[in-house]
């Protein structure tokens, strides 16, 4: 359990020596370089460990009482967590390594570096947790974590408006996420993961409930991993520094969703309408992320559009039941979307602007962003032999046989994913391309300071480049990735689980067919944005005419949930403090009124008249009198 | 002389002195009318001590004392009146209202609450030993 | 009876011997010396509330502990009668630290209206009240001690408060005692009505007669007295009116120990008195509890997105801080028991924090409101900013923070309620309660946006930058951020304490 440990508290630990060196950069960047690479030290031990060996362990570190269900500080390793881990600390690592020099002159650096040290270690918690209320804990820091960081630079207004909605989106998701939680541990009796694994066989809980409760769930991976409906943040997110966007917005946190329905995956095969609703959901965000891609002017935004679309592909993938195809691309999409990340960094430091169109024919003057970044977008094209070209491939394999195994009912679900997934390998190749040709050829621009950026900046690159290239071969040999994930797959048939077996050899390799399919596609994609591109050497995204727009503003979802969301709410609360001044405020004052206007009722028999006095004072005698009479005469 | 002679007497005088006590405007015919209802005590209280045969004659006693106490009351009562007199030139009770409650206090504007440095508040102020020292910003 | 047994009442004593000592030290002398007696009094009922804590066993934390039962009235058969268990322990410690940190802070930091000696005097007062409704285990006790707060309040916030253009303080300050006298007087008729039926004051007595003898129709009468009176201190909605000009009025310390003390005492009395005594009241009523909590929730969130004042920001959340506790109360189950009670401890952590850095906040700028406040803390205090910023955080609940517990406890609670309780009803609670959570964040991250955040050169006309944190302040305000973090990563320090307590409650209970 050591492992599991280290690598949530040497990041913790790091974040807290990380607040005494404010004002510090020099110690709060050896501070922090220093966690990340012990936590990646750890880490990799772990999944080495994991490949040789396999790993399984698990503690728990002391119960919470609260009157129901037990909940317990669990912690687990295994397959799972120590591949997840180790992605996570390696991009860390680099993020960490690269903003020392990004972020160098920055007087908030130490804040910045021991805020990324906690965000790691709270990712950590959440790959690591054996309970589900753990999970949560982590879940959220990183999301208060993304919420400081992208507002790291608070004079902006777009940086601060982001860093708010980032926050408030994913909450929602959140609140479901926790109901959600309370559904799974109340309905079987227990937070704890691992348990949950061992009861989900014995018919849980009825299958509407356990539906509703996976939707619940759901709800928090749509938010996290900036699906539909909840992807409008993370195009504004963009407004953080360009490190926080490759960590939080690439590579982890909005991973985590995908993470968390591979770690809960056996109670999602038990609800398999859950699993496609996230199939169809995902395959509708991959088409329009990509589309949306297509168009944006600010560099950030189309690697922001094609992260929202990417983890579509790994949703799709775990919605159509390909378990380690979708895991598999999430290795590859952290390395490869963390790569386009820095690289986009590398350009902006240079050029001192994030708008596409002001740039050009840099591959002049940075060869070796140049080529890393030529690298990254390759994989995420899909072309062999980079990493990207497998993981897809993978993808597609896996959803043909889910056309194949699945039962009529819902064979319409992976058809649907697949022809999607095509469509938008075309797609992508064209938004890649665009950004590829109008960053590196054309017309030179002039930029300030007319160099390649500095190797603590090129080193991460080079490093993540390697990892492109080289993770691919992950997939050629069936039962590597599958062994490494610890995966024990069920046989699934149309009435329900039957059995728990050991993986079959799963296809990773890549099909003929789609491979073929795939890079046609991608091919057309490619030579139509270059044509467009000869064309006009500005933006050949002007040729899409009045659909620019549309596109740009991501298709007006975030304008609808402005005017049925945020304004309503505005409107309320003016309302609320209206009625609570005249309405409940004005009874209370109305209370004292209606006081002072009684006394000054009966005040006025107080009017000096002795008289008037006398003779009431006599007539209550009387009165008292022929009480008393009669009450003593009964 | 059967009872019921000095026994209606009584009440008749008992109740025009009622009458003057409470429907009169003028205040001396108000003392006038107590000075009825007090005499008309006392001859109901000979009346009974006769009628009673009381040895120790209480009744009779009584009255004596009665009548002693009028008197003084009576002295007093003028003596208020006149007062009254001299300073609002009015024995008219209709007139006389000095003891009513107003909407703004017994005899001047109340303390206004809500004001913000209301330092002469006297209902306020619960005997502690805070004294105001300077003047509120 | 042992020295331990004692430590109660040497608590409650202390505090109203140091009212009277600091009242009656003559002079300007008395005057120089108020301040760190003061201090010191409420450091010495400090330690005796750590004793009382160490001496807690806290394997047997349902039962009471620590009692003091001495004959006090015999004709009337009222006894006096202290004592802690696991609900009432963390409250006591709670109080004894926001109070003495308030003492400690008043060493430095005075309301304009000056006079160390009275403000001294009255806030020891306020102490003993408070302390004593915690440990109280009569009913005309409870209701002695619930008494004894409200006249220092009055003073606290009449005198030593600020006044606005819309209220004075001493509108506000006798809107404040109006309202809960009124609660108060409705409440002990409810008192009466038990005694009435059951022949005697004592909580613990009542607590295992859980109700026998009494008829529904007259618990559920009595429930409601009760219960009203404890609304308005709570506050739940609609009762809630005088908070908010109460907490823009008072000074300083004075919100902290309002909101961090006294709206505590509403949601104890319901678990302590309404709960054990009149179970099957409580029951029948519990419905309309949650129900008007979650309209508190999201009435107090949506106040507080449009409000522009911090202070009264503070104070509405507190609005919507307690209507969790209140649906946590609802639901009588162990985990809603559990997270409202929990919920309670946190809001007097956190809130006590909110209004600390304010008022230092509003020492400052001398007003505060966003506009007077101006922006970009971040730039001009940055450590004083950080702090709001965490009590911000901290204050919309997120998980490894104190909040997290209560409000994750309470929602836990409202999905499975009591099988007496409509579940349809209290699901959606939940779901509200839900989008209450959201919209409190929202306003919250709102507010960090506004105050802290912003284009430098939009910072507050007057003054480019400020006095950052100062020490007496760093001093005052770290132990709660301390204890915030720590409530947060280990739950059960305080669930260890109330889990038992909850669990004889509602055993006993039924």
């Amino acid at each position: 359990m050591t492992p599991a440990l280290a690598a949530i508290l040497v990041p913790a630990l790091a974040a807290l020596v990380g607040l005494t060196a404010l004002g510090r950069s020099r110690r709060a960047a050896a501070v922090a370089v220093g966690g990340a690479f012990v936590t990646f030290a750890v880490t990799a031990g772990t999944a080495i460990a994991n490949v040789v060996d396999g790993v399984a362990d698990s503690a728990s570190y002391g119960l919470i009482p609260n009157g129901t269900a037990p909940m317990q500080v669990a912690l687990r390793l295994d397959g799972l967590s120590a591949t997840v881990a180790i992605m996570v600390a390696a991009v860390a690592l680099a993020v960490q390594i690269y903003s020392v020099s990004y972020l160098g002159g920055d007087p908030r650096y130490p804040s910045y570096a021991a805020l990324i040290s906690l965000f790691t270690a709270a990712m950590m918690l959440v790959v690591h947790a054996d309970d589900l209320i753990i999970l949560l804990i982590g879940w959220e820091v990183m999301g208060i974590c993304s919420y400081f960081l992208v507002a790291h630079h608070w004079e902006l207004r777009d940086a601060r408006r982001a860093g708010v909605k980032a926050f408030l989106v994913t909450r929602i998701g959140d609140i479901a996420f926790m109901f959600g939680i309370f559904g799974l541990g109340l309905g079987s009796g227990t937070f704890k993961i691992s348990d949950l694994e061992l009861l989900v066989g014995d018919d849980l809980m009825a299958g509407n409930t356990l539906t509703v409760v996976t939707l619940l769930l759901l709800a928090g991976v749509v938010g996290k991993s900036a699906q539909l409906p909840l992807q409008v943040w993370l195009p504004d997110a963009m407004a953080g520094p360009t490190p926080v966007s490759a960590l939080i917005h690439a590579a982890t946190m909005v991973a985590a969703g995908v993470f968390l329905v591979a770690r809960l995956y056996d109670v999602f095969l038990a609800a398999p309408a859950t699993l496609a609703v996230l199939a169809v959901i995902a395959a509708i965000t991959m088409l329009g992320a990509a589309l949306a891609a297509l168009v944006q002017p600010d560099i950030k935004r189309v690697l922001a559009y094609s992260t929202i679309s990417q983890l579509a592909y790994m949703l799709a993938a775990l919605g159509v039941q390909a378990y380690e195809a979708g895991m598999f691309h999430l290795i590859t999409h952290g390395a490869f979307k963390a790569l386009l990340f820095l690289a986009a960094g590398a350009l902006i430091h240079v050029v001192g602007t994030n708008l596409l169109p002001e740039m050009g024919g840099l591959r002049r003057i940075m060869p070796v962003t140049f080529v890393t970044m030529t690298i990254g977008l390759a994989a995420l094209i899909g072309i062999p032999p980079f990493s990207g070209f497998f993981s897809k491939e993978a993808i597609f394999v896996g959803a043909e046989e889910a056309i194949h195994d699945g039962s009529a009912a819902t064979a319409w679900v992976p058809w649907f994913v697949l022809v999607v997934a095509m469509i938008t390998v075309t797609v992508t190749a064209a938004y890649a391309t665009r950004l590829w040709l109008l960053a590196f050829f054309g017309t030179r621009s002039a930029p300030a300071q007319p160099h390649e950026v500095g190797w603590t900046m090129r080193g991460p690159l080079v490093v993540l480049a390697t990892a492109t290239v080289g993770l691919g071969v992950i997939g050629l040999r069936n039962d590597w990735f599958p062994a490494w994930l610890d995966r024990l797959t069920f046989t699934v048939e149309p009435a329900g689980i039957t059995d728990l077996v050991p993986a079959e050899a799963t296809l990773l390799a890549p099909g003929l067919v789609t491979s073929i399919a795939s890079l046609v596609l991608a091919a057309i994609g490619a030579g139509l944005t270059y044509l467009s591109w000869r064309r006009t050497t500005a933006d050949p995204a002007r040729l899409l005419g009045r659909l620019e727009p549309v596109l740009d503003r991501g298709f007006g979802v975030d304008s609808l949930y402005d005017r049925i969301v945020v304004r309503p709410a505005r409107r309320i609360a003016a309302a609320t403090l209206v009625a609570d001044r005249d309405v409940v405020g004005a009874a209370v004052t109305g209370s004292g009124t209606v006081s002072q206007r009684l006394g000054a009722a009966v005040r006025r028999s107080q009017d000096g008249d002795l008289q008037r006095y006398l003779t009431v004072l006599l007539a209550g005698t009387v009165l008292v009198i022929v009480a008393a009479w009669t009450a003593a005469g009964t | 002389m059967h009872l019921a002679v000095p026994l209606v007497i009584a009440s008749a005088l008992f109740a025009i002195g009622v009458y003057a006590v409470l429907a009169r405007r003028n205040a001396v015919l108000v003392l006038m009318g107590v000075e009825l209802m007090l005499n008309a005590v006392n001859l109901l209280l000979v009346a009974f001590d006769v009628y009673l045969r009381d040895t120790l004659h209480t009744g009779q006693a009584l009255t004596l004392f009665v009548i002693t106490i009028a008197a003084a009351e009576i002295g007093l009562g003028l003596a208020i009146v006149l007062a009254v007199f001299r300073g609002s030139a009015t024995i008219d009770l209709d007139l006389l209202r000095t003891l009513a409650d107003h909407d703004d206090g017994p005899d001047h504007d109340g303390p206004d609450l809500d004001a913000p440095d209301a330092d002469e508040d006297h209902d306020t102020t619960i005997g502690r030993q805070a004294q105001r020292s300077g003047s509120p910003p | 009876m042992s020295a331990e047994a004692r430590v109660l009442l040497a608590m409650i004593i202390v505090p109203a011997l140091g009212s009277a000592v600091v009242a009656l030290v003559p002079g300007p002398r008395g005057d120089r010396v108020a301040r760190p007696l003061g201090a010191i009094f409420g450091g010495i009922t400090l330690v005796l509330a750590v004793v009382a804590v160490l001496a807690f066993d806290h394997d047997a934390a349902g039962t009471f502990q620590l009692e003091t039962d001495l004959s006090w009235v015999p004709a009337l058969d009222l006894r006096f009668h202290l004592g802690v268990d696991g609900i009432s322990l963390p409250l006591v410690l709670l109080t004894a630290l926001l109070a003495f940190l308030c003492l400690a802070y008043t060493m430095r930091v005075m309301p304009k209206a000056a006079q160390p000696r009275a403000f001294v005097a009255v806030l020891l007062l306020l102490e003993v009240g408070l302390l004593g409704t915690f440990v109280a285990l009569d009913l005309v006790l409870f209701f002695l001690f619930f008494e004894v707060v409200l006249i220092p309040m009055w003073f606290v916030i009449a005198v030593w408060g600020d006044s606005t253009p819309s209220s004075t303080a001493r509108s506000a300050a006798n809107t404040f005692i109006l309202y809960t006298l009124l609660g108060s007087a409705v409440m002990v008729l409810g008192f009466l009505v038990v005694h009435a039926e059951t022949g005697t004051f004592d909580l613990v007595a009542l607590a295992d007669g859980a109700g026998a003898g009494m008829a529904r129709g007259t618990q559920v009468i009595a429930a409601l007295a009760m219960l009203g009176g404890l609304a308005v201190k709570t506050p739940m909605w609609p009762l809630h009116t005088w908070l908010p000009d109460a907490h823009t009025a008072a000074p300083t310390v004075g919100s902290v120990l309002l909101a961090g003390a006294l709206l505590k005492m509403g949601t104890y009395g319901m678990v302590r008195v309404v709960l054990p005594v009149v179970p099957e009241g409580t029951e029948a009523l519990a419905p309309y509890l949650g129900a008007l909590g979650v309209v508190g929730i999201l009435y107090g969130s949506f106040a507080c997105l449009a409000q522009t004042d911090l202070k009264r920001l503070i104070a509405y959340s507190s609005v919507g801080h307690m209507g969790f506790v209140l649906l946590g109360i609802s639901t009588l189950t162990p985990a809603g028991i559990n997270g409202a009670l929990y919920a309670n401890v946190a809001h007097g952590l956190i809130t006590g924090l909110l209004f600390f850095v304010v008022g230092g906040i509003k020492d400052r700028h001398g007003s505060s409101s966003f506009d007077g406040v101006g922006r970009a803390l971040y730039a001009r205090a940055p450590r004083l900013a950080a702090i709001l910023a965490f009590a911000a955080v901290a204050s919309l609940g997120l998980p490894g923070l104190a909040g997290f517990w209560g409000e994750m406890l309470t929602l836990l609670g409202a999905y499975d309620p009591s099988s007496a309780l409509p579940r349809g009803l209290y699901l959606t609670l939940m779901t509200l309660a839900g989008v209450g959570a959201v919209l409190t964040a929202a306003y919250l991250l709102q507010t960090v946006r506004r105050v802290c955040q912003g284009p430098i050169a939009d910072a507050a006309p007057r003054r480019s930058s400020l006095e950052d944190v100062s020490s007496i302040e760093a001093l005052a305000w770290s132990p709660l951020v301390v204890l915030v973090v720590l409530l947060g990563v280990w739950p059960g320090l305080l669930l260890g304490l109330t889990d038992p307590a909850v669990a004889t409650l509602l055993g006993t209970g039924g």
